[in-house]
């Protein structure tokens, strides 16, 4: 007797629990539902108290890395491997911006306007700490927040590619969406002729490695495998003229009037390491008084 | 109380190795869901309190740092805390045979929960798509982890419950 009552009472507590908990959970879903980006109490407290233990798991990570390749002759190759690669990025972003600096002022020429000179954007160099810990989104964390000067809506690079951009910031962490993620959708357009197009993240193609893009309106029929992508002027948060990756795949759609595909992203995005944060945001809509 | 601090410590723990080493590789593979593995084998172990409990600090966690609703993660997770709870007692818990079968059917249903409400409700359809990418290799590598740690898990938790009992005890022989 006393023990069935045990347990109706065990029951009951866990039970009223559950629905309180429930309660909550169902409460923050809606509160938060429709958030744009909030910056609670919450995800300060959870960022200062678990990023610096990433943070340090990574280092212990990194240092048995190094251990692990610890041979000087390797190391030295890694180095200088390291090196040439950051080189060849830094190449390919300066041959994309020539090539779109090249359009530009032919553009302008026939205007006769004087050409217009894209602008260095200043960065600041991150690492990345720690990643989604689910299977279905591609996001990350990375190790410079608020202090270092860093906003919501920032882009962020890996080598000449865009990889992102900035969805939460803390003091001393960033949450990074990738370019891949599934929710993501990016405005992007030919670099040769401005035509423009959406890129979009897509799950299923996550695999190979590759994201879709349609609704590419390519009137001159230019875009064949590995033509650059770039942000476009249009965008709303990405700046323009960012390298988004090359053709893979075109097609024309059903309606004959757009063109859709795949692309290879630019950034390499099996192994994001260092990731570069544009300290500048979009420029948009100012009314003119 | 020093259970408590104990299984808090190992959750915190398993979620940093969730975030960093278990993802370190590339961010596009596939990797086992060790939160839940911990949630469904403390429900299991423990029962619905502690299961509803584990698994809404382990969804919460989740949400903080990486999901754009708040309680999105913690929803589920707790509810897969409470439902394994049911089959506390009623199966020996040293047997590795019935976490098994219940990690891989929660992961199973927390992959639809999360397909259902993040990815279908925006019109991606391609179901087998998803089965074969991502439910299914979760399923396996969280039920691989299982294997290999529920025994661990069992004796932490163990020698951490005999210690509780011999207190429980010591107290109602003095009283």
């Amino acid at each position: 007797m006393r023990r069935t009552r045990k347990f109706f009472n065990d029951l009951l507590k866990s039970r009223h629990f559950l629905i309180v908990l429930i309660i909550i959970c169902l409460t923050l879903i809606l509160a938060t539902f429709t958030r744009e980006n909030s910056q609670g109490p919450l995800y300060t407290i959870a960022g200062t108290v678990i990023t610096p233990f990433q943070n340090g798991v990574n280092r212990v990570g990194d240092a048995l890395m190094n251990w692990a390749s610890g041979f000087k002759n390797v190391q030295k190759l890694n180095t200088e491997n390291e090196e040439l690669r950051a080189k060849i990025e830094e190449l390919t972003a300066q041959n994309n911006q020539l090539i779109q600096a090249q359009a530009e002022l032919k553009r302008l020429e026939d205007l006769y306007e004087l050409d217009q000179e894209y602008p260095e954007y200043t960065k600041v160099a991150a690492s990345v700490i720690s990643k989604d810990p689910g299977n279905w989104y591609s996001t990350f964390v990375i190790n410079k927040g608020k202090a270092d000067g860093l906003a919501v809506d920032m882009n962020v690079l890996a080598g000449s590619g865009l990889i992102g951009i900035i969805t939460e910031t803390g003091e001393n962490w960033s949450t990074v969406r990738t370019i891949i993620d599934d929710a993501s959708s990016i405005s992007g357009m030919v670099a040769s002729t401005s035509d423009t197009c959406v890129v979009s993240g897509n799950l299923s193609m996550m695999n190979s490695g590759k994201i879709e893009f349609s609704e590419l309106k390519d009137r001159d029929e230019v875009v064949t495998e590995g033509t650059a992508i770039v942000t476009s002027n249009i965008s709303t948060k990405y700046l323009t003229g960012l390298l988004i990756g090359y053709v893979a795949e075109v097609a024309e759609d059903s309606n004959h009037l757009t063109k859709s595909g795949t692309l290879i992203p630019a950034a390499d995005f099996k192994n994001i390491r260092e990731v570069l944060v544009i300290k500048e945001l979009k420029q948009t809509k100012e009314m003119p008084n | 109380m020093r259970r408590k601090v104990v299984i808090f410590i190992i959750l915190w723990v398993f979620f940093i190795l969730q975030t960093t080493v278990f993802q370190l590789q590339t961010v596009t593979g596939v990797s086992p869901n060790l939160l839940l593995f911990l949630t469904v084998s403390l429900a299991f172990m423990q029962g619905k309190k502690e299961g509803l409990v584990v698994g809404f600090l382990s969804g919460l966690l989740i949400d903080l740092f990486y999901s754009r609703t708040l309680g999105f993660h913690a929803l589920i997770y707790l509810l897969i805390g409470y439902g394994t709870g049911y089959f506390c007692h009623v199966f020996f818990d040293e047997d590795v045979k019935m976490p098994i079968i219940l990690v891989a059917v929660t992961d199973f249903i927390y992959s639809m929960y999360i397909y259902v409400f993040g990815f279908l409700l925006r019109g991606r359809l391609e179901f087998g798509i998803y089965l074969t990418q991502i439910i299914l290799p979760e399923i396996i590598y969280t039920v691989l982890i299982t294997l290999i740690f529920y025994r661990l898990l069992f004796k932490i938790n163990h020698a951490l419950m005999d210690r509780q009992k011999e207190e429980r005890q010591s107290l109602w022989i003095r009283d």
